[in-house]
């Protein structure tokens, strides 16, 4: 697939609590490493130089940007994505919030909004509107005005407690 | 938008970091938290043939106080430093210039030493380290040596750092009695137009302090005729009668001090303005949190 | 809107797509899997204008990974060459690849294969290009002179359509003026920028000469003609699908990046070849809204009507040679907004220069006219010393001159706009922030408000493309979809618009269900466009607003063929006549024995497998296909007056602001819409719609700009100096309704979702200049950088210290 004489190194990582392995470039970045040899297609590619917030995931519990991480720089590490937030049958209070709030459009920014908002309610479980709002301005939404999003964290920090 | 190829190093150790560097000079590039480094190999805007991964080095992350200063790991996060309590607590102008720096998912991943070796102009950790009067250990190939604010920042993206040195370690001296930080940014979490930060010294009275500003400048600039301003007006914790003489003078002089900077070619007679009207914001704020102390 | 227990039309039902989306779910283009798939990367031009003397692909094509390499002559030789949509001064020989020269920056140039995109990247810096450089054209005005550098020698000049419309006496009516103002206004360049890029994965099997299509081009209809001419396919040898689509806008869509796919495909052996737009790409070279110069003047008489208009507009529409005069025909539907305007002159002229291609965007054209006519407004109410709310009042369309049709033929069918701004001045407390502001100038603080009416017409009429085309390439508006009762009783739609977040999933569930009588739950919305099986036609696509003007009435004309065919065959079997029968809880019954009836899966099963039990004249199967075109759509009759678009929704925006004249930055402090699009079929979907576009709105007032320097160079190219506002800058809007239904469409639902990026750009200026009267600011260009309105600020200081 890729060229030999690039430096390559196997990796393994923990997504969404299973391990997902394989031998990458280590220029590889965790959001392709993430798509491509994990599946894991929740994992949104926007911008790919750390400005949109697409392709954010938690790392160890925190919510980073996975298109300016290498793959290789995650070994041994968890990751979460948005598949391991909740399923279609069994979403998460936040992911049902944003359906109640219709916090979404076209749903490309849903991903790494729902990621950055957990790690708000980690550290601020009950925060204000600003708060919020703050958390999340490394996130561009282009469809939605933010009113909705805004409004579902809101709805769910209770419920996200603990 | 894909990096170009590299070869990549995790190293351990300091030393093994460094054994990297000496083996490979002017080829290789350390990586720290890699939130500006990594976008620049995306844009494929840098090409490094070597990474140095510091993620793995051991003994780079901490905070702690050595009883006269507070020491910061240069792989720190910025996260936590925001959350730590003792920087809350000795230096809060670090975590003030902290929350104004990108986004969560940026401190989360970026270290404190990596902002600083980057050396953006206009980033907050020069600017308030400046302001601080702090110190930067730097660890090369015959040892340690320490490094002041001042001789430190040398330029955009330039640093007192040679190709084969790691910033280890900042070192953070006493906490003022009263400091400020304000900048002005497009967009929440941006990059400044302009920013400020001023440092004040003394008791019951103003004994002096300092002031910088960042922005038309080619890295974050102490203004002495600013400096000397608030040295000599000697005013009182209390005294809001000469504080408000005290600011005003500062709004008369700032922008002439900026001038007097050496700005670089992209600098506007707004970004100027800006930035002294940053400075009075930033001195008039100081005062006013030291007469509430 | 209060809906009956029984509907599920009009009620805030929750998003069926959310739940696929918050979880992750969504299968997008890139998300799509093929096995051996190639990767594209392609070679951009950084020049704006040169003539390429060669390009060298072989060091290229001996990199690890690389299969193969095309360049524009490759292309030359291989296709057709595009032809613009809007006839041109010359035909160009355009190509999907630079062909002979560049014409901006950023325009692709050379294509390469490979097994990533990694190593296809890496392959491109390997390309060897020997340019040219030639001046550029840069401004639009400047391209207009006959000296200018031209984009295309053949064609002897850069304006691509100039003309002039007068729609009545102009001249008569601002020589009997009592007042004449004259403006000048600019607006930037800017984008929408879909957080999901352009993307496509082609399959072109050479032996089957069978071209499989999946992209999120939004106008698959469109695309479809362009790709079938360059190839030499037919269309029965292309399929396309759409999948889910992370936003449009307008701009999601380029023709030539299916070419460069499919040809690469060919080229491989019939491999699956995906190529996806970076975000640099993306804002370099998919599409830009038109920057342009407008002057407006207008003749008022004393007691402060407009009698007429005179409008001299310049689109730059950058290197477009393919689809010209969109912007400047939307402009012409909408040259008198909400205003009672007798008589206009609209000079239009569509420039190209050496930038970005321009093409739609949200709202196309209307956020610069509404733009220029609402700062417009606030001029002359200021001229002759009237409030600015009642000077709008006294000009605008009554409720009963509806429906009113304007100078141009430009229709509006439905509103009140009195009413929409008798809602707005509550909802953001008018008179209260009258009273503040007063307060704050007293203070010595600068605190503004900015009003701004605009109509939001939807649904393009494409025959309106006559008048800059002089030829009829396509006319009227439409929609086709199926609806089908499949075996089981489970019901399937399929819609040629599959939309890119505005809900059409929930939305069409909820109109087939009431028209059905089925629990939503009970009706499928295919997410896929799918050529193969989805009717369509040329104006198939997600744009315009259109779901309301002809999305709507495809979907209900094909349930209503169903629902008959299910009358007709109950009616049969139950023996009783059609009439005395109703479709409810999932059955066809008696209206007045709710127990004597067939449920839909037993006629299903009479339909498609019991044959001799259909009536002997019934085709079997329950299938409804509809193709769905409004009467109302017209050609341009002999004053060239047509009906650009046909639905209007309208909308009144108030924003107050503070300015700080220190630091030139503006605060919002409060935001309120008052919208009308109708009648509402799910308020959810209205409200984000509204929200977002205004948020939009906002970005371009104060954020978005694709800045090019004298050399035609973009300063601009990703997500760092391209600003799009934050959770941080957009406000919390606070919003109300009005409802006015059309009464054209077959619900009397009126487009939305262009509708607050119309509106907010000049409701926001008109707050700031407000904001700084006591210091006489004006603004003419956009957007409203802190250093830009701290520029104004010092210069309207300087001119006050140096009068005497």
């Amino acid at each position: 697939m890729t060229d030999a004489s690039t430096d390559r190194r196997a990796t393994s990582v923990t997504v969404n609590g299973r391990r997902c392995e394989a031998e990458v470039d280590v220029r590889k970045t965790l959001a392709d490493f993430l798509r491509e040899d994990g599946g894991f297609t929740g994992v949104h590619v926007g911008c790919e130089h750390g400005v949109c917030g697409a392709c954010s995931v938690l790392m160890d519990g925190e919510v980073v940007r996975s298109c300016i991480l290498f793959a290789v720089q995650a070994d041994g590490h968890e990751i979460i994505t948005v598949e391991g937030l909740g399923s279609e049958e069994a979403p998460s209070p936040l992911q049902q919030a944003f359906v109640d709030h219709h916090a979404l459009q076209c749903g490309f920014c849903t991903p790494g909004m729902l990621l950055a908002a957990v790690d708000l309610l980690k550290h601020c479980p009950d925060p204000t509107e600003t708060q919020v709002r703050e958390a999340l301005s490394g996130n561009l939404c282009m469809c939605t005005g933010y009113t909705g999003i805004i409004r579902a964290v809101r709805a769910a920090a209770p419920q996200m407690k603990g | 938008m894909k990096p170009p190829p590299f070869r990549y190093h995790t190293p351990r150790s300091l030393s093994e970091a460094l054994e990297v560097l000496r083996e490979s000079p002017g080829e290789a590039r350390v990586l720290a938290g890699g939130q500006s480094l990594v976008p620049l190999l995306n844009l494929r805007l840098a090409y490094p043939e070597i990474l140095v991964d510091l993620n793995r080095v051991e003994g780079l992350s901490y905070i702690r106080d050595d009883g006269t200063r507070l020491r910061i790991g240069a792989m720190t996060r910025q996260r936590e430093a925001e959350f730590s309590e003792l920087l809350a607590a000795r230096s809060p102008l670090v975590i003030e210039a902290l929350a104004q720096l990108g986004h969560p998912a940026i401190r989360n991943r970026g270290t404190v030493g990596g902002s600083l070796a980057h050396a953006d102009p206009v980033a907050e950790l020069p600017c308030v380290m400046t302001a601080l009067d702090a110190e930067f250990v730097v660890a090369g190939p015959v040892g340690e040596r320490l490094v002041g604010a001042n001789d430190f920042f040398l330029g955009p993206y330039e640093t007192a750092l040679s190709p084969g040195e790691i910033l280890v370690e900042v070192r953070i001296p006493p906490a003022p009695p009263a400091a400020s930080f304000v900048e002005f940014s497009r967009r929440h979490g941006d990059f400044a137009l302009a920013e400020a930060a001023v440092v004040l010294e003394g008791g019951e009275s103003c004994t002096g302090g300092r002031v910088v500003a960042a922005g038309p400048a080619w890295m974050p600039s102490r203004l002495e005729t600013v400096e000397r301003l608030v040295a000599a007006s000697g005013v009182g914790r209390t005294d809001t009668g000469s504080q408000r003489e005290l600011v005003e003078e500062v709004a008369r002089t700032a922008e002439a001090a900026v001038a007097a900077l050496e700005t670089h070619a992209d600098a506007t007679a707004y970004q100027r303005r800006l930035a002294a009207v940053l400075v009075t914001r930033a001195v008039a704020q100081a005062l006013e949190r030291w007469s509430r102390n | 809107m209060e809906a009956s227990s029984t509907q599920w039309k009009g009620r805030a039902v929750p998003l069926r797509e959310d739940v696929r989306f918050s979880t992750g779910r969504g299968t997008y283009i890139s998300d799509m899997k093929f096995p051996d798939m190639l990767h594209v990367a392609l070679l951009r031009s950084v020049h704006a204008h040169a003539r390429i003397l060669r390009v060298d692909l072989s060091a290229a094509l001996e990199m690890p990974g690389v299969v193969c390499g095309l360049t524009g002559e490759d292309a030359g030789r291989m296709t057709e060459p595009l032809r613009s949509l809007i006839p041109i001064p010359a035909e160009i020989d355009a190509y999907c690849l630079a062909y002979g020269k560049v014409t901006h920056v950023g325009e692709p140039l050379a294509a390469i294969l490979a097994t990533s995109r990694y190593l296809a990247e890496d392959a491109l810096e390997k390309v060897r290009v020997e340019y040219e450089p030639l001046p550029a054209a840069v401004d639009p005005e400047a391209a207009m002179a006959p000296d200018a550098p031209l984009l295309f020698e053949s064609m002897g000049t850069n304006i691509m359509w100039q003309d002039r419309f007068d729609y009545g006496d102009v001249d008569e009516a601002f020589g009997r003026a009592a007042h004449v103002l004259k403006k000048r206004f600019y607006i930037q360049r800017y984008s929408s920028t879909a957080l999901e890029t352009f993307g496509c994965t082609a399959v072109y099997d050479d032996h089957r000469e069978q071209l499989t299509i999946w992209s999120n081009d939004q106008r698959p209809g469109q695309a479809m003609p362009i790709v079938a001419h360059s190839l030499g396919l037919t269309h029965a040898r292309i399929r396309f699908v759409t999948p889910d689509v992370g936003g449009g806008f307008g701009n999601k869509r380029k023709a030539q990046y299916l070419i460069i796919a499919a040809l690469l495909s060919r080229m491989s052996g019939g491999k699956p070849v995906h190529y996806m737009e970076d975000r640099r790409e993306n804002l370099m070279a998919l599409i830009h809204a038109c920057n342009g110069v407008m002057d407006l003047e207008a003749a008022l008489d004393g007691e402060g009507h407009i009698l007429g208009m005179r409008v001299r507009d310049i689109a730059d529409e950058g290197a477009n040679v393919l689809n010209p005069t969109v912007h400047s025909i939307l402009k012409l539907g909408n040259l008198t907004n909400c205003y009672r305007i007798p008589v206009v002159r609209y000079e239009v002229n569509s420039v190209m220069t050496n930038k970005c291609p321009s093409g739609a965007n949200r709202g196309i054209g209307k956020p610069f006219m509404c733009l220029a006519m609402e700062r417009m407004m606030d001029y002359l109410a200021g001229q002759l010393g009237m409030d600015r709310i009642e000077f709008r009042r006294k000009n605008l369309v009554p409720p009963d001159a509806m429906p009113y049709t304007g100078p141009s033929g430009a229709l509006i069918d439905s509103g009140d706009f009195g009413g929409t701004l008798d809602k707005l001045l509550p909802l953001i407390d008018y008179e209260g922030f009258l009273r503040d502001q007063q307060a704050a100038r007293e203070q010595g603080r600068f605190l503004g408000i900015g009003i701004a009416i605009g109509l939001e017409p939807s649904t393009s009429n494409a025959s309106a493309y006559i008048l800059s085309s002089g030829r009829r390439s396509a006319s009227g508006a439409a929609e086709a979809a199926m609806v089908r009762v499949e075996h089981d009783g489970s019901i399937l739609v399929l819609l040629g618009d599959v939309g890119s977040g505005q809900g059409h999933e929930t939305a069409a569930a909820q109109i087939i269900a009431d028209e059905l009588g089925v629990p939503m739950d009970g009706v499928r919305v295919s997410p896929f466009f799918d050529s193969a099986v989805t009717p369509w036609l040329y104006a198939t696509g997600n744009y315009s607003n259109k779901f309301a003007g002809t999305d709507v009435g495809a979907i209900l004309g094909a349930a209503r063929k169903v629902r008959g065919k299910l009358l007709e065959l109950a009616a049969h079997l139950l023996q009783k006549p059609a009439e005395n029968l109703e479709l409810a809880e999932g059955c066809v019954r008696s209206r007045d024995r709710h127990d004597h009836g067939k449920t839909l899966a037993e006629l299903a099963f009479v339909a498609y497998r019991d044959l001799l039990s259909l009536p002997s004249d019934m085709e079997p199967g329950l299938e409804g296909r509809f193709y769905y075109r409004p009467d109302i759509a017209n050609v341009p009759d002999e004053k060239r007056r047509v009906r650009n678009q046909l639905f209007a929704s309208n909308a009144a925006h108030a924003v107050t602001v503070e300015v700080d004249p220190d630091t030139g930055g503006v605060a919002i402090l409060k935001y309120g819409v008052v919208h009308d699009c109708g009648t509402v079929l799910n308020p959810s979907i209205v409200e984000g719609l509204v929200q977002g576009a205004t948020a939009h709105g906002i970005g371009a007032a104060l954020y978005e700009e694709f800045d090019y320097d004298e050399q035609g160079n973009l300063k601009a190219t990703t997500f760092v100096d391209y600003l799009k506002p934050t959770a941080v800058e957009i406000p919390d809007v606070r919003m109300d309704h009005l409802v006015t239904p059309s009464p054209y469409t077959p619900l009397g639902m009126k487009g939305v979702g262009e509708g607050g990026a119309i509106p907010a750009p000049a409701a926001i200026v008109n707050a700031v200049e407000n904001a700084l009267e006591p210091l006489g600011c004006a603004f003419d260009h956009l957007p409203l950088t802190p250093e830009r309105v701290w520029e104004e600020i010092e210069k309207a200081r300087a001119s006050r210290r140096d009068e005497p």
